[in-house]
């Protein structure tokens, strides 16, 4: 009988919680992934809002960015609003996302590893890879020769990270000009960009990130400085999980179709001057 | 003499309370004097204090939930560790040692990340149950491993109800589950009230890890602030102190609670022979 008692209320608690935690699985009610989320009138998009200006918070909680307009311009393209969930990188970048969310606008690479386990959508911009190193630094200047053998911090499961281990794979020219480097990961590139702030090769010698995401930095009054030309120009694209457990072709179809129509009408520029200032919509040179 | 018998001698009558006072001044005037020196950017520190702030109302929420668990959990953990049943023993036994014996950033990436790889393995309708959200999969880990050391404070408080009871109600034809529920329980729980209050405490604390699977909850919000402006000492030091203000806010009233459930063993008039 008392233990009766107690299994009730662990039960109880149970369900407590699960009715708190359900129904953000979607769950296997037939239809395909587009299907579900047009019935939901949901779009549930992952963001890291650490990385101004792709994507940052306001201090009323809202998303802002270049990342967070295009995905609620796709959104609104469908006729659904968006809901924002915020996992940490190299759990979106790892796939499987077990239908925790539908797509992912956070500028990222299609690398061919990511490639095996997500479906992208044509690029909606490109942006250049530059390195940094702290401003009072004198020895390193020329990225392609004075980085061989230096310390140097980058986001994990990054393409900066593939870079500086020569197992970058995506469209376009750039060469592997950075000699054993020794690499240092971080969960985001601003923890990396705050331990080269500490001083030069107190941590780190150098960050690699994206170019705006360094003058974004240094404009935030961090005392580091961008060296030489960019390493390599990435597509980054919208992605979404190859094991949804709906069908996600026709989802990846209808967002691929509503960002090549967002750089045909000219949105994405627009954007894209808003938020950098410059059209990045374009694949550039390197 | 020296210098701080002196002292003594000097401030002889000050009361202790009073002393005391000076110094927790002194050591926020200290704490004043270090953010001022070091320019505390505290225009920032104010316009984002609302953002983090909102953090707070989760917070409370995974550590109610969590406690809300662990109580039930605690309970059967302990009656399983004292039963003499091996197969209820034995599980109990796992449980508080295997949940004890591993971290609970551990048990949450388990629970989050781990757990939805079975989901394939379950029948169509139960995959919902592998695979949970960021607060479910919080509030789960939480609830399982404060659920493991409570088992051990209640399996105190039961063992603190002193043996002459129990044969005094199974002397008066009382079945075992009878003595358990109508005698021992009773006097178990109010002996455990005030430890299970301190757990709580400690969960609104613990209840940060749930952040770093992504749940809005406070520390996240001040984390990722603090990355994004790079100027992580400034909403490092708010989350601090939201923290603190919240585990003074809760131990004020487990001092109370802690209070009231002594009354009826508390002697009135105090005086030298209390028990």
């Amino acid at each position: 009988m008392q233990r009766l008692v107690s299994l009730v209320a662990v039960l109880g608690a149970l369900s407590v919680i699960s009715a708190c935690g359900g129904g953000s699985a979607g769950g296997g009610d037939g239809g395909d992934l587009l299907q579900q989320v047009k019935d939901a009138g949901v779009l549930r998009v992952s963001t890291d809002p650490a990385y101004p200006p792709q994507s940052f918070q306001t201090e009323s909680g809202e998303f802002k960015g270049f990342d967070i307009d295009v995905a609620e311009e796709v959104a609104k393209r469908m006729g659904v609003e968006v809901e924002w969930q915020t996992p940490s990188w190299d759990v979106i970048t790892a796939g499987n996302w077990n239908g925790r969310w539908d797509l992912s606008v956070g500028s990222m690479t299609p690398t061919p590893d990511r490639r095996k386990v997500l479906h992208f959508s044509p690029a909606y911009y490109y942006v250049p890879a530059a390195a940094a190193v702290h401003e009072t630094n004198t020895n390193i200047t020329d990225p392609e020769t004075d980085l061989d053998g230096k310390m140097i911090g980058v986001c994990a499961a990054c393409t900066y990270e593939a870079y500086l281990e020569g197992s970058l794979n995506i469209p376009g020219e750039y060469e592997y000009v950075v000699d054993d480097p020794q690499v240092k990961t971080y969960d985001t590139d601003s923890s990396a960009i705050q331990d080269l702030a500490l001083g030069d090769g107190a941590r780190l010698d150098a960050v690699m990130s994206s170019l705006y995401t360094l003058k974004e930095a240094q404009k935030a009054g961090t005392p580091i400085k961008v060296v030489g030309d960019p390493l390599f120009y990435e597509p980054l694209a919208a992605a979404i999980d190859k094991e949804a457990p709906a069908d996600p072709q026709p989802l990846v179809d209808e967002v691929s179709k509503t960002i090549r129509e967002m750089h045909e009408d000219g949105t994405l520029t627009k954007l894209s001057q808003k938020w950098y200032g410059i059209d990045l919509t374009e694949r550039q040179g390197a | 003499m020296n210098i701080r018998d002196r002292l003594e001698a000097r401030s002889a009558h000050y009361s202790f309370r009073a002393k005391l006072a000076v110094v927790w001044i002194l050591i926020f005037v200290a704490l004043a004097v270090l953010f001022a020196a070091f320019r505390f950017d505290t225009a920032f520190m104010l316009q984002w204090l609302p953002f983090i702030l909102a953090g707070v109302p989760l917070t409370i929420l995974i550590s109610i939930m969590g406690i809300l668990l662990a109580v039930p959990l605690a309970l059967l953990g302990a009656l399983g560790r004292l039963s003499r049943n091996p197969v209820f023993n034995g599980i109990s036994g796992f449980y508080v040692s295997f949940i004890r014996g591993t971290p609970l950033i551990v048990q949450i990436f388990f629970i989050y990340l781990g757990l939805p790889q079975l989901a394939q393995y379950a029948p169509g309708p139960l995959q919902g149950l592998f695979i949970l959200g960021t607060i479910t999969s919080g509030v789960l880990a939480l609830g399982i491993n404060y659920g493991a050391y409570m088992a051990e404070i209640f399996r105190a408080g039961i063992q603190s109800v002193g043996h002459g009871q129990v044969e005094a109600a199974q002397a008066l034809g009382m079945t075992r589950t009878q003595t358990m529920r109508r005698i021992v329980l009773p006097q178990a729980i109010r002996v455990s009230i005030p430890p299970t209050g301190n757990e709580f405490i400690a969960m609104i604390k613990d209840s940060s890890l749930v952040g770093i699977v992504g749940t809005q909850e406070l520390f996240f919000r001040a984390s990722k602030i603090g990355r994004q402006y790079f100027q992580n000492l400034e909403t490092l030091v708010i989350a601090a102190l939201i923290y603190w203000l919240l585990t003074s806010i809760f131990s004020y009233f487990q001092g109370r609670l802690e209070r009231r459930l002594a009354r009826g063993y508390v002697r009135e008039g105090g005086g030298p022979h209390g028990h």
